[in-house]
C-alpha cells in the first residue's frame, strides 16, 4: 500500500473536468484507491464522491493506492492533482 | 379584462414572441417506500441497472443533439452527467442497500444522491455548490424513468408556447424545439446560463430573472416577451399587442427584403470594400455569422468562456475552442478578445465602490500574468489557422501596450521553446475605448496592427454616463459630437500609421451611423449577426465622396440632436433609397 500527502495545484482545484480525468485514470488500474481530506474518506474511483470533498487549488489531500499496479497509479494521480495532466 | 402587467427581467435573447403561456414545471418526482419480497430482489436490482442503462442512452442522444446544434464546448457538463450517472461506487451501493434493506430500488437510489447532494450543498465553494443541480438533474431522470414517468414534456410543448418556468435545467434547455416555442420566461437564470445560451443559438427570444413569475403567470393566458427591452406583458392590451404585431411584421418583412444581401459583398457603389463581420459571445453563434453573411468575426467575447464555467477554463480547454472557431470561419479572419472582466467576477472576495472606472479587462490581466499567460497561449496556439487577430480591450496608457507587447514576446518564444506551433505574423490590435487611448491614438498605433473602436465604451467614458442608469440613461448618445470627434481623430491616427480600424460598438449597426463612419474613413465594423443584411444593403448604396462630405460637416455641430437632424436631412438628400430602413 502506498500512501502520499498531496497538496492539489490543480488549476481549478477538483472539478468536474479534473475529477472525471481522475477516475478515468484510475479505471485503468487494477488496485483500489481512496482520497482523504479533513477526515472524509471517499474512493478514488467515484466521481460523486471525489466532489463532494470539494477540493479547492491548495488543500490538501492523503491520496491512498492499494494493489499490484500501486506505484503506476500513485504516479499517474499525483501528477492530475498536482496539475501537470 | 385584467390589467395589463409588465414585468422585467434579464433580456438574454432577441426578438419577440405573443404566444400562450405554458407552465413548465418539472413534476416533483414522490418517491415511496416499499419492502421487496427476498425473491424479487435480483429482479429488483435488475430494473435499477434497465433504468440507468435507460438514462444514459437518453444523455447520450442530447449530448449528440447538443454537439449538433449547439456546440462541442457546450455538451461538456453532460460529460460530467454522464460520468455521475456511472459511478461505480454509486451503483454498488445502490445495489447492495437494495439487498440488504430489501426495499424498492427508487427508495434506495434517492436516499443515496440525496447523501450526496447535501453533502456538496456544504460546500463553501459557489462551483461545488452548484454541481448539486447536475446531481439532481441526472438523479430525477433515473427516478423518473424507474417510475415509468414521462420527463422533458418540454419536447412535447404545443405549438404557439411561450414556456414560463422556475428555471430548465440544462439537458432540458437543449431539448427545446424552436418549432414550437414562441419564447422562454424563467425565474432563474441569467446572462451566462445554460439557457440563456441555448435560447441564443435557436434564436428563441427569451427574458430571464424576473421574480415570482410562476405565481403571476396562469397557464393558458396570452403573454408577450420582448427579447429586446427584457419585459414579459402579461394580459396585453389590444394596443400592445397591436404595436407589437406590427413591429413584428415589419421586422419579418424587412428581413425578407434584406435576405439576399447575406450573399453580396459588402461593397460601396463606388466600389471600396468594408469589412463586414460578426460580434458573438458564444462559439455557437459563428453559424449566425456565416448565416447572415458575416466576412469575418471582429469580435469574439471570451468572458463567456469564463462565466459560464465560473472558472478559468484550462489553455486546453481554450485553445479547443479557439481552434474550432478559427477553422470553422476559415477562410475569414477571427478576432479574439481577452477576457474582458471585472475583477469581482474573477477573484469573490474581490469588490469594488466603481467596477467600471476599476480593476478589471486588461488591468487584471497585466496583475494576474499567470491568468493572462494561459489564455495568450491558448490564442497564439490556435493562430496556426492563419486567420486569428488578438485584441486587448479597456486601454487607457501607452505603457500598457508595452507591456502587453513584452509579455506577448516572451509567450511567444516559450512556445517556440516547446516547438509549439503558432502565427509567429499574428496581428495584434487594442480595443481604442477610454478617451485617454483616443487621444494618445497617434502613439498607440506605432505598437500595434490594428485598432478597434469600442463605442459602447467610449461614448461611456467620454460622457460620464452610465447608460445602464435609468435616470441618466438620456444622455447616452453616441452621436454626441464629442464621439465623433473622437472616432475621426482615431481613425486617421491609424491610417498616418498605415493600420487598419475598424469600429465595434452599436454604433457600427446603427443605419443613421453607417454613412458617416463610412465618411470618417473606417474600414471594418463589426456587429451583432442579425444586423449585418442591413448594413450590407446600406453600404452597398453609398458614395465614398458624399460620405465624406457628411462626415466632414458632422464634426461641426453642437448637439447629438443637430448631428443626427444633420444626418437624416443628408441621407434623404443624397441616399433616398435607404430611408425605409432607418
Amino acid at each position: 500500500m502506498m500512501k502520499e500527502k498531496i497538496t492539489i495545484l490543480n488549476e481549478n482545484g477538483l472539478h468536474a473536468l479534473p475529477a472525471s480525468r481522475f477516475v478515468k485514470t484510475a479505471e485503468k488500474f487494477k488496485g483500489d484507491v481512496t482520497l482523504i481530506k479533513d477526515g472524509v474518506e471517499v474512493s478514488g474511483k467515484s466521481i460523486m464522491g471525489i466532489l463532494t470533498l470539494a477540493c479547492e487549488k491548495g488543500s490538501t489531500v492523503v491520496l491512498t493506492c492499494n494493489g499490484v499496479d500501486e506505484k503506476n497509479m500513485m504516479k499517474a494521480l499525483k501528477r492530475i492533482l498536482e496539475g501537470q495532466d | 379584462m385584467p390589467r395589463e402587467r409588465i414585468h422585467k427581467g434579464i433580456a438574454v435573447s432577441k426578438g419577440i414572441a405573443h404566444g400562450t403561456a405554458f407552465k413548465y414545471e418539472t413534476k416533483k418526482v414522490e418517491v415511496f417506500q416499499t419492502p421487496i419480497l427476498s425473491v424479487y430482489l435480483h429482479e429488483e436490482t435488475e430494473r435499477f441497472r434497465k433504468a440507468v442503462a435507460k438514462t444514459k442512452r437518453e444523455l447520450l442522444s442530447i449530448q449528440k443533439r447538443i454537439n449538433e446544434e449547439i456546440g462541442e464546448d457546450f455538451a461538456q457538463f453532460l460529460d460530467a452527467q454522464i460520468m455521475m450517472l456511472d459511478d461505480k461506487e454509486i451503483l454498488r451501493k445502490v445495489k447492495e442497500r437494495i439487498i440488504k434493506e430489501k426495499k424498492n430500488a427508487e427508495y434506495v437510489y434517492n436516499q443515496v444522491i440525496s447523501d450526496y447532494a447535501k453533502k456538496l450543498s456544504q460546500s463553501k465553494d459557489q462551483y461545488f455548490q452548484e454541481r448539486v443541480a447536475d446531481i439532481w438533474d441526472v438523479g430525477m431522470r433515473v427516478l423518473r424513468n424507474l417510475l415509468g414517468l414521462t420527463h422533458s414534456s418540454i419536447i412535447d410543448i404545443p405549438v404557439g408556447s411561450v414556456v414560463i418556468a422556475h428555471d430548465i435545467s440544462p439537458s432540458e434547455a437543449a431539448l427545446m424545439n424552436p418549432e414550437n416555442i414562441l419564447g422562454v420566461a424563467a425565474e432563474a437564470g441569467g446572462r451566462t446560463s445554460h439557457t440563456a445560451i441555448t435560447t441564443r443559438a435557436l434564436e428563441i427570444p427569451a427574458v430571464l430573472g424576473i421574480e415570482n413569475l410562476m405565481s403571476r403567470v396562469k397557464n393558458g393566458e396570452s403573454v408577450i416577451i420582448d427579447g429586446d427591452r427584457g419585459i414579459l406583458i402579461r394580459h396585453p392590451s389590444s394596443g400592445r399587442i397591436n404595436y407589437y404585431r406590427t413591429a413584428k411584421k415589419k421586422e419579418e418583412k424587412l428581413a425578407e427584403a434584406l435576405t439576399p444581401y447575406c450573399e453580396l459583398p459588402p461593397k460601396t457603389r463606388d466600389g471600396r470594400h468594408i469589412d463586414i463581420s460578426a460580434n458573438i459571445e458564444f462559439f455557437s453563434e459563428y453559424t449566425h455569422a456565416l448565416k447572415y453573411g458575416a466576412e469575418g468575426i471582429g469580435l469574439f467575447r471570451t468572458e463567456f468562456l469564463y462565466l459560464t464555467r465560473r472558472a478559468n477554463p484550462t489553455e486546453e480547454e481554450q485553445y479547443r475552442v479557439y481552434n474550432a472557431l478559427a477553422q470553422r470561419m476559415k477562410p475569414h479572419t477571427v478576432i479574439i478578445r481577452t477576457y474582458d472582466l471585472g475583477g469581482d467576477k474573477i477573484f469573490s472576495e474581490y469588490h469594488e465602490a466603481n467596477p467600471f472606472l476599476g480593476w478589471r479587462a486588461i488591468r487584471v490581466c497585466l496583475d494576474e500574468p499567470e491568468f493572462f499567460n494561459i489564455q495568450l497561449r491558448a490564442i497564439l496556439r490556435a493562430s496556426i489557422n492563419k486567420n486569428v487577430k488578438i485584441m486587448f480591450p479597456m486601454i487607457s496608457t501607452y505603457e500598457e501596450i508595452r507591456r502587453i507587447n513584452l509579455i506577448l514576446r516572451k509567450v511567444k518564444k516559450e512556445l517556440a521553446s516547446e516547438e509549439t506551433a503558432f502565427d509567429k505574423d499574428v496581428q495584434v490590435g487594442i480595443m481604442v475605448e477610454t478617451p485617454s487611448a483616443a487621444l494618445v491614438s497617434t502613439h498607440l498605433a506605432q505598437e500595434v496592427d490594428f485598432f478597434s473602436i469600442g463605442s459602447n465604451d467610449l461614448t461611456q467614458y467620454t460622457l460620464g454616463v452610465d447608460r445602464g442608469n435609468e435616470k441618466i440613461s438620456k444622455l447616452f448618445d453616441h452621436f454626441h459630437p464629442a464621439v465623433i470627434n473622437l472616432i475621426k481623430r482615431i481613425t486617421d491616427a491609424g491610417h498616418d500609421a498605415h493600420i487598419w480600424v475598424g469600429l465595434c460598438g452599436e454604433l457600427a449597426a446603427d443605419p443613421l451611423a453607417i454613412p458617416l463612419l463610412i465618411g470618417l474613413g473606417l474600414d471594418e465594423l463589426s456587429m451583432s449577426p442579425a444586423s449585418i443584411p442591413r448594413a450590407k444593403m446600406i453600404l452597398r448604396t453609398l458614395t465614398i465622396p458624399d460620405c465624406e462630405e457628411i462626415a466632414q460637416a458632422a464634426l461641426d455641430f453642437r448637439t447629438a440632436l443637430e448631428v443626427k437632424r444633420f444626418l437624416r436631412r443628408e441621407i434623404h438628400k443624397k441616399f433616398p433609397g435607404i430611408e425605409g430602413v432607418l
